[in-house]
């Protein structure tokens, strides 16, 4: 039996500087997103204001909200759909862009560029009075501030064992994440952090109104893809590949019929590609080829069904 | 003359130095457990009877198997001398057996060794693991309270209380009266240990040794009753604790929570009307929250009963029972429960064991914290750097 994710408290910077992820292993394995901060997050605990959502399903059996999350570090799409019924519930009873704790599950959604979008599914959610922000602000700061604090004391001496980290305290979580954020974002500039971080002192300290005065990022994001030169093959497919691709709807199928809201999640349905030997490479140049021919569509970043189902809404 | 007080043979092995051999060994040991079974034997297909049990002689704990018993059997709480018993090995522990060479006879309780001999090791409290036996410890008692139990048909008076040294503490049960009082300083021989509800536990009976003692560098009940909160992760990997404490966010709320029904008798949960155990009885209202309390480290579950579910929710049994009454759906309660906690920061006291489903804590205390944000944020300033 899997155990109960931790919450990660986040600072809305770092979920939209974490871009890689890594697959955990077994049945119904968790997939976790790591930060150059050294976080190893699956569920997240974030707090900002949070603006009144809109409707982003197109099916209305089918409703699926976002909303944006602005804390002083930047903004997040924070989502709801009808796996997420008390989520969805609480997202639609804010009317006005108003303090709020969310906790939720981490989403990256990567298109064909390459270019990553991070949004929160929600699970719980609840308004937050001026004194319970700066609380939750306070206890985001600290705890990024000690993973922050890890990974440059890693960087720093990277031979120092981790019985000895462990001895002090450091917990194993915390010092698999930060090691792990070294690997896998060995070029970036960590000197910034700190002074993102700064930014939440104001609003801890009660100096700044509440932070709504950040970039947004636009309310609706269009995701185009941009296919690849190489991926782009007008020409008649042969036998294999249109074998390639009835198993590619094949298993789309199955996985929209599985699912709560027909919609086939893509990365379930790569990695169910890539058990039967279809490499990632492949299954986007079916996908692209797909939607070219208008067979396949994805109303929701991420997510997948038969075009033919758009007639209905 | 004083040769033939002496056992048959002076070489009796410690059931805890044995080893799986190919000689005969001889060993003493009381019964602690014995039943009756049967097999067939493939040669002739006719039923035979042997016993097994388990045999302790204060060191360990080791299963035997009495091939061609005698016909009366054994009666638990005999002390037996085996010469020339086989010692075998299963699933790494030894296991001793009973053949027709093997010579078994009544022996006398004095012969057994002592259990508080000074080659017993003394051993640390965080140390002891299930089925450890044979080790004296220094404790000082924690607390400790009376409890009448049903045993069978029969009702004995236990004790129940904490026991801690420098390392950790245990939680103890006696199903004897040493005349123990919290505070006192103890060294304890002739104990043993079980697990219950997957935490060590060590137990008490009327062979055990319990000596005063003074001068040990022991903590003091209010150091282990009221230790600082630790993070999750870190209590998680210790398997719990019998004291411990711990501060985080309520996160979820996991069923049973809310409204249940108990057992007028026993308190259990019934389900359907139905006791597990009384079976059909007219359940009593109660309230609880199994609380996921979550800190950034890990999380556990706090199983709170009803006081602290009326503290945390601000609603009390009777006007969750009048909720139900305007709007008869549990599950509504149950929500309204969940999202008048969600959020909230706690510090919990009390008992905390691991399980697979993870860390799950019966508390003794449950309060709302209230966080010093100036202090903390300037702590977190400096820390930032200008």
């Amino acid at each position: 039996m899997a155990l109960r994710e931790t919450a990660w408290r986040e600072t809305v910077a770092e979920i939209l500087a974490a871009l890689q992820e890594e697959r955990g292993t077994g049945e119904r394995a968790a997939t976790y997103l790591l930060s150059p901060y050294g976080s190893r997050m699956s569920r997240v605990l974030i707090a900002g204001t949070l603006s009144p959502p809109e409707s982003i399903g197109r099916d209305p059996a089918q409703p699926f909200w976002r909303s944006r999350l602005t804390d002083p570090t930047g903004t997040v799409a924070v989502t709801a759909g009808g796996f997420q019924p008390r989520a969805m519930a609480q997202l639609r009873a804010i009317t006005t862009p108003q303090p709020a704790l969310v906790a939720g599950k981490v989403h990256l959604y990567r298109g064909n560029d390459g270019t990553g979008y991070v949004s929160i599914r929600a699970e719980a959610l609840r308004p937050l009075d001026e004194g319970q922000l700066r609380v939750a602000l306070l206890d985001e700061l600290s705890q990024s501030l000690d993973r922050l604090e890890l990974v440059e004391r890693l960087l720093k001496e990277p031979m120092v064992p981790d019985a000895n980290l462990r001895a002090e305290g450091i917990g194993a979580a915390g010092l698999r994440a930060a090691r792990e954020a070294i690997r896998r974002y060995p070029a970036i500039d960590r000197s910034a952090f700190r002074t993102t971080l700064k930014l939440l002192l104001p609003a801890i300290e009660g100096r700044a109104p509440s932070p709504s005065a950040a970039p947004g990022i636009p309310a609706t994001v269009r995701v185009t893809r941009v296919e690849a030169p190489a991926h782009r093959r007008r020409e008649a497919p042969s036998a294999s590949e249109r074998a390639n691709e009835s198993a590619f709807l094949d298993v789309m199928d199955e996985l929209a019929d599985g699912s709560m809201d027909g919609y086939a999640d893509y990365r379930e349905l790569r990695q169910r590609l890539a058990e039967r030997g279809l490499s990632e490479e492949a299954a986007e140049t079916i996908l692209a080829r797909l939607q070219d021919d208008g067979v396949v569509e994805e109303p929701i970043m991420g997510r997948l069904r038969r075009a033919s189902a758009l007639t209905d809404g | 003359m004083t040769e033939a007080a002496e056992p048959a043979s002076p070489t009796d092995t410690r059931l805890r130095d044995l080893r799986p051999t190919d000689a005969p060994v001889q060993i003493l040991g009381r019964v602690v457990t014995v039943e009756r079974r049967e097999y067939t034997n493939t040669a002739d297909g006719r039923r035979r009877t042997f016993l097994s049990g388990l045999l302790s002689d204060g060191t360990a704990t080791v299963r035997f198997t009495w091939w061609e018993p005698p016909a009366e059997g054994v009666d638990r709480g005999t002390v037996l001398r085996a010469v020339n018993a086989q010692v075998r090995e299963f699933r790494g522990r030894p296991e001793v057996s009973f053949g027709y060479r093997t010579r078994v006879a009544p022996a006398s309780e004095l012969e057994l060794p002592p259990v508080d001999g000074d080659d017993i090791p003394l051993r640390k409290i965080r140390e002891l693991g299930a089925s450890d036996e044979g080790f004296r410890i220094e404790g000082r008692v924690v607390r400790i309270s009376p409890r009448t139990v049903t045993v069978g048909t029969e009702q004995r008076a236990i004790y129940e209380g904490l026991l801690a040294d420098r390392s950790g503490s245990i939680a103890f049960t006696s199903w004897s009266d040493f005349a123990l009082q919290a505070g006192q300083t103890v060294r304890i021989a002739g104990g043993y240990v079980r697990m219950f509800r997957n935490r060590p536990q060590l137990n008490l009976d009327e062979r055990s040794v319990v000596a005063r003692i003074e001068g040990a560098d022991l903590p003091q009940p209010a150091e282990v009753l009221s230790t600082p909160p630790r993070p999750i992760a870190e209590i998680e990997e210790a398997g719990g604790g019998e004291s411990i404490a711990l501060e985080g966010v309520i996160l979820g709320l996991l069923p049973p929570s809310g409204l249940v029904y108990r057992c007028p008798t026993c308190k259990r949960a019934v389900a359907g009307g139905i006791c597990p155990t009384h079976g059909a009885v007219q359940g009593v209202a109660d309230l609880r929250g199994r609380f996921v309390v979550d800190d950034g480290s890990g999380s556990a579950t706090v199983n709170a009963a009803r006081e602290g579910t009326e503290m945390l929710w601000g609603v009390s049994l009777e006007g969750a029972l009048a909720r139900l009454r305007d709007a008869p759906d549990p599950t509504l309660l149950e929500e309204q429960l969940f999202e008048a906690t969600f959020g909230t920061h706690v510090r919990v006291r009390g008992r905390a064991s691991k399980d697979d489903f993870g860390l799950t804590v019966y508390p003794e205390s449950i309060e709302r914290v209230t966080i010093e944000v100036p202090t903390r944020a300037r702590e977190l300033a400096a820390r930032l750097g200008s």
